[in-house]
């Protein structure tokens, strides 16, 4: 008996060795996140307009990655042949051309930026580059476990491949912009309300087209419509985790294939209906290239105790007259899209029916009603 | 009494003098003859007269023409280190008296020998009737009294004089004396000190016999020589032997050489249980780890928790930070030289430990007595056991793993009295799994054969070959994605080395000689329906060989020179690819150019080096002393990480194509003093470091299973600087050391673009930049055989990168971080304690017990082992502090010996 009593004693002080070990979440003194500005613009040979955005880089303490934008910047977009175009606020921090430069290949391109408070910025010139044809999409079906807590779930998933060109000569790379589109269908005018002790009651949301008239008592009044439902269906998007670029997807006799641009997890919600798949090949300047590959570094080695430390990211914009913190990029490229879609038959398993929400579709992240032209 | 009468005579009346006397020049027909004949010519060329015993002066011979120099030039350099003196009266006497301090002084030491137990000899060296003219010439070996075992490093000091050496590799030292009575004193780490009472009027053998201390097992304790023996240790060099480790705290009360090394001034580690150490700002790649002379490449047990050498297994260990011999070489800051026990030729011992997570058993004894012997260790762990039959909902241990052990075998044969043979076996392996699905191992295995022969009473030689293997993998059990990571280097060493003793030269001269093959990567799956590819990195072939010859001699009777020249070769064979880069294009698989093929044996690159070594001591006083050291060293094998902390999959990199071999010039120059006979001691040392082609890593570079790692690696300039001080109490109740370093490393890589610099191509702090180092270690004797230790250590966070910000890009964020190592991890600090009960002290017990109760972290400090960063829900990376014993850690544990 004492000896069993030691054993469970020894056994005691190594789980709390085990446990000795800890993370706690550390902070450092570092500069004010909300004085650095950050400039994300592109120019394409696709018809514009083309878009530039100015927002804050955002605190680590920061709970959401939405922009916080800088308005009432002037921004000029110049080409190498000496025409300029100034760019009009849209949104706030959201400015577009309108339509006086068409991007080219073989020029460069590159954007003048005045804050309200006389800052000014300026892009290193960005060569728009040929890019090479993309000639197939398509996805296979590939069977996945991940682990959880306590047991294993399935995690299938579509793998997205695509074959392109590759253009002759050197100093070319390309980038895959990978965009999924699903469609989400909720049901805002059945929400309700649960508030204890009081029972549940009606609450449609107004963007429903529906409102709570007087019904029977003890019924919660009845719905009736008064409009169309602004909110009930919608297509979200999902976007790439991290660029996908040439350097990891080789090209051989100036051709790719096989080469996989994302992966989309099969889920009932995603493939209720249907999902749109559309990739982009892009062409890039070396400058833009490295700037990419250090945000897909950076990604592949988030989270890991033994992570390499990723390196700073600058782009191509600099401060003219003063000290200000700028990071961003303005690049300029030429894109050759594909898109294909991935139907529910697809599965090879029948799909339970997705989930039952009656929250308004356009609070899922990245969601619009408005219908995508390819739909 | 005559003596003493005439010397009081002399002195109460003649100092003071006029020194005209002295003045006169010696013509070189001196040489060859005995000081009383000297005197008598001296006396009838010029107006002088002198008074002396001719008793005293007969056997004293010029032993070297003096011409050109004064008679008192002449006599003071005859008397140095006798009892022997003169005084001038008026202009034209000159009066040789004997000091009769002398004598006192020398019944003085041998009284407190005898007090303090120690153990005192009288000896005889020749006739004094047959007394050699001039000085005489004593040779010696020391060696350990129970193992026969030489004992390099041993300090040899005549008792009153500055006059003092080191024994070799061999245990033999060397000494010149005047004729007459000295007292010496042998000293050893871990041995009891002997004096020796010594009459000697013509060259001669004393032999020693050191006794271990009885007072504690057979552990290492590490001994900053520079603090011990100040004044006569090589600059930056420090003996580690056997003994008061076991007394100090250690982690779960485990004796761990490389945590011990650690507490030196200079030394640091990275973070909490991290593996290897940095010294004087180096990186931990930068330290070459030799085990019975064969390199060791990871020597860690769970991911640095432990040291892979058993103690009780060690004999001694030598660690050179600066003024490096040239014996040694292949990297850049440090050597840890370690050598195993041989087993005891007279009878069968056995020693070990069991301690809260480890035991350890160590036996030894003839197989045939006084011919050959043999000495097996293992230690092992039973945590895994422990883990997996815990039962608790809280964490999921059912999978985990944390095993290790490691075990050496050696075997001795006295092949006749001048030659001795041994076969060393060396095995380490850890397995290491605690939560999810991937396991760590790693191993260590060295056979090597070792053969010491004595060509001459002058020449000896030692003779090492064998192979040394180093290999990990990280295995991935999960089915889907089942894999296996694995990489290996296989060592295949040669060594001949000489000593040569001839007169006052030490002479070490050598070839090395190290065949590599790296096994860079393999990754392949391990079951039918794994997803994951098989991907594998061509292996790499190379040979590093060195000549090396170094000479020390005492220059002059206070100078002690040790010069030495080490020429390294390393080449690189095939068969290999290499992609060649376009020209003005950053190495990139976009540039790649053209693929140039080897063949087999064919070499692909070959670099020379040229090392000179230099260290001076000039003894300033018999209890001071300056030392200056300067060495370059080449290094040819990179380790190649990226990461925070070091992790046991980082990966070796030869030097090659693209990869130039590193090179560190470094000077150090210290002062160390001893006081109130050795009492305390204080030193300071200054040094300042240069290395080049020092490597580090481009932004976001990906390291493992990378086919073309130059486009991922760049090299560039190292600086370091520092000052080293410490303060010790070496006798006494309470005794204990504190030392503090200031210290300064920074790299420089400037490539021709921004992609191929680090932060613009300014200068940054190096990983391992931690300026303020503090160490306090200190043992208390409560009562005899009961010791409080402890130990305090501080050091500055080391430099890191960190996000500052969170940049909203493409529907996505991306971490905005900071230039390389521009911000700090917290400080480093933790105060550990320890009570030793010993056993009893008797030397002829049959067993010793000693318990040690420790507490590792003793308020509970969370210090930082690496900081990572998670991202959070809405993507932004936030840091995150990993510390892996933020809680008081006691333990208990129990050595044996019998």
């Amino acid at each position: 008996m004492r000896h069993l009593v030691l054993n469970s004693k020894i056994k005691w002080i190594l789980i709390y060795l085990l446990l000795a070990a800890c993370v706690v979440k550390v902070d450092f003194d570092v500069p004010l996140a909300q004085s650095q500005i950050v400039i994300e613009g592109i120019i394409s040979d696709e018809p514009g307009p083309y878009t530039v955005y100015v927002s804050k880089a955002l605190s680590l303490s920061s709970d959401s990655s939405y922009r916080d934008p800088i308005e009432k910047v002037k921004i000029t977009l110049m080409d190498d042949l000496g025409n300029s175009e100034n760019l009009i606020e849209v949104n706030p921090g959201v400015y577009k051309t309108g339509g006086v430069i068409q991007g080219l290949v073989g020029h460069s391109y590159h954007i003048i930026l005045e804050t309200l408070d006389g800052k000014k910025f300026e892009s290193e010139p960005d060569m728009l580059k040929v890019v090479g044809a993309l000639t197939d999409i398509r996805f296979t079906y590939e069977a996945r476990r991940s682990k959880t807590a306590f047991t294993e779930t399935a995690a299938d998933v579509f793998n997205i491949y695509i074959d392109g060109d590759s253009p002759a000569g050197d100093d070319n790379y390309t980038r895959w912009r990978f965009k999924g589109t699903y469609k989400i269908v909720t049901f805002p005018d059945l929400n309700y309300t649960v508030t204890p002790p009081y029972a549940p009651y009606k609450n449609p949301y107004p963007c429903s087209g529906v409102r709570i008239g007087e019904g029977p008592i003890g019924s919660g009044g009845i719905l009736i419509r008064f409009g169309e439902c602004t909110c009930c269906t919608c297509w979200a998007n999902q976007f790439e985790e991290m660029p996908q670029l040439s350097d990891v997807q080789l090209a051989s006799n100036n051709q790719f294939k096989n080469i996989k641009v994302a992966e989309v997890r099969i889920t009932s919600n995603f493939f209720a209906e249907k999902y749109l798949v559309e990739v982009e090949q892009m062409s890039l300047s070396r400058m833009a290239f490295d700037y990419f590959k250090l945000i897909r570094k950076q990604k592949e080695g988030a989270s890991s105790i033994f992570q390499p430390p990723a390196g700073k990211i600058a782009g191509n914009i600099k401060a003219l007259n003063s000290n200000v913190s700028v990071v961003g990029l303005f690049w300029a490229t030429s894109i050759k899209s594909k898109y294909t879609f991935i139907n529910r038959s697809n599965v090879p398993y029948p799909l339970t029916p997705p989930e039952y929400s009656t929250k308004p579709c356009n609070s899922f992240k990245y969601s619009s009603n408005v219908k995508p032209i390819l739909w | 009494m005559k003596k003493c009468l005439l010397f009081i005579f002399f002195i109460a009346f003649f100092s003071g003098g006029a020194q005209d006397a002295l003045e006169y020049k010696l013509d070189g027909s001196e040489n060859g003859k005995s000081l009383s004949t000297v005197l008598f010519e001296l006396e009838k060329k010029y107006p002088i007269h002198f008074y002396f015993l001719s008793e005293w002066t007969d056997p004293i011979f010029f032993d070297r023409s003096f011409e050109g120099q004064t008679i008192g030039e002449a006599l003071t350099e005859l008397f140095r280190g006798s009892d022997l003196s003169f005084v001038t009266m008026y202009s034209h006497a000159v009066v040789l008296v004997k000091d009769p301090l002398q004598e006192l002084s020398r019944n003085r030491i041998i009284k407190e020998a005898i007090r303090e137990q120690k153990k005192v000899e009288r000896r005889v060296v020749g006739d004094a009737r047959k007394q050699k003219k001039g000085q005489v010439r004593i040779l010696g070996r020391i060696v350990d009294a129970e193992t026969k075992d030489a004992l390099p490093q041993a300090n040899v000091k005549v008792s009153g004089s500055q006059l003092g050496t080191n024994t070799n590799e061999e245990g033999k030292y060397a000494i010149s004396l005047s004729p007459g009575k000295h007292i010496l004193s042998f000293t050893f780490v871990d041995s009891k000190e002997e004096i020796i009472d010594l009459e000697v009027y013509e060259d001669g053998e004393v032999n020693i016999e050191l006794e271990k201390l009885p007072t504690l097992l057979d552990e290492i304790i590490i001994q900053d020589l520079s603090t011990k023996e100040i004044t006569t240790s090589r600059i930056g060099q420090m003996q580690i032997t056997i003994r008061d480790l076991k007394r100090a705290p250690a982690l779960l009360g485990e004796p761990d050489v490389i945590k011990q090394i650690q507490t030196l001034p200079g030394v640091t580690t990275v973070g909490e249980a991290a593996a290897g150490f940095n010294v004087r700002g180096g990186s931990v790649d930068q330290n070459l780890v030799l085990y019975d002379g064969m390199p060791v490449f990871n020597s860690s047990h769970v991911f640095g928790f432990l040291s892979s050498f058993n103690s009780e297994a060690i004999r001694d260990v030598s660690f050179y930070r600066g003024g490096i011999p040239a014996e040694f070489g292949g990297r850049v800051s440090s050597i840890l030289d370690i050598r195993s026990k041989d087993g005891d030729f007279e009878k069968w011992r056995g020693s070990g430990g069991i301690g809260m997570i480890t035991s350890n058993l160590m036996i030894n004894g003839p197989i045939v007595k006084k011919k050959t012997s043999i000495a097996a260790s293992f230690r092992s762990t039973y945590s895994n056991w422990l883990i997996h039959s815990i039962n608790t909902n809280y964490v999921n241990l059912g999978k985990s793993n944390v095993f290790f052990y490691d075990g050496t075998f050696k075997a001795t044969h006295l092949l006749s009295e001048k030659t001795k043979l041994s076969l060393t076996g060396y095995s380490s392996r850890d397995a290491f799994r605690l939560f999810g699905d991937s396991t760590y191992q790693w191993e260590n295995l060295q056979i090597s054969s070792r053969l010491d022969h004595q060509f001459s009473s002058k020449l000896n030689g030692e003779f090492i070959g064998g192979i040394s293997r180093y290999g990990y993998s990280l295995k991935n059990d999960q089915e889907l994605t089942a894999s296996e990571l694995s990489f290996q280097i296989t060592s295949y060493v040669a060594k001949a080395g000489f000593y040569l003793q001839n007169g006052i030269h030490k002479t070490n001269f050598g070839w090395q000689g190290i065949y590599y093959q790296f096994d860079p990567g393999a990754f392949k799956p391990t079951s039918a329906i794994s997803g994951a590819k098989n991907v594998s990195i061509d292996h790499q072939y190379s040979f590093e060989s060195a000549f090396y010859v170094s000479d020390e001699w005492a220059f002059k009777k206070d100078i002690f020179v040790e010069a030495g020249l080490r020429l390294p070769m390393f080449a690189s064979f095939g068969s290999a690819s290499i992609n060649i880069y376009k020209d003005g294009q950053p190495r990139d698989i976009t540039t790649i150019a053209e693929v140039k093929n080897f063949n087999s044996g064919q070499p692909i690159k070959t670099y020379f080096g040229f090392e000179p070594r230099f260290s001076v001591r000039w003894t300033n006083t018999p209890t001071s002393s300056f030392k200056l050291g300067y060495n370059r060293m080449y290094q040819f094998l990179h380790l190649v990480t990226n990461t925070t902390a070091v992790t046991p999959v980082d990966i070796w990199q030869p030097s090659g194509y693209y990869f130039k071999p590193q090179y560190a010039d470094q000077i150090s120059v210290g002062y160390f003093r001893d006081f109130k006979e050795k009492k305390y001691g204080v030193s300071i040392e200054t040094y300042y470091k240069m290395i080049e082609n020092i490597i580090d890593f481009k932004d976001g570079a990906q390291l493992i299973l990378n086919k073309h790692l130059e486009t991922d690696l760049l090299q560039g300039k190292g600086e370091s600087y520092g000052v080293e001080t410490s303060i010790s109490k070496n006798i006494g109740r309470l005794t204990g050391i504190f030392s503090y370093t200031y210290s300064r490393t920074f790299r420089t890589i400037n490539g021709p673009t921004s992609s191929e610099s680090v932060n613009g191509g300014k200068q940054y702090p190096a990983s391992s930049d931690q300026p303020h180092i503090l160490n306090l270690s200190w043992k208390y004797n409560l009562a005899r055989k009961i010791f409080f230790t402890g130990n305090f250590t501080f050091h500055s966070g080391r430099p890191v990168t960190i996000p500052l910000s969170a940049l909203p890009i493409e529907n996505n964020t991306a971490a905005y971080f900071s230039e390389r190592n521009q911000y700090r991890i917290p400080d480093y600090h933790r105060l550990d304690v320890a009570l030793v009960f010993e056993g009893n002290h008797k030397r002829k017990k049959k067993w010793e017990g000693t318990w040690v109760l420790s507490v590792y972290n003793v308020y509970g400090r969370n210090n930082p082992y690496t900081i990572f960063f998670k991202n959070t829900l809405s993507g932004v990376p936030s840091p995150y502090q990993l510390s892996i014993i933020g809680t008081p850690l006691p333990s208990i544990s129990y050595n044996f010996k019998f």
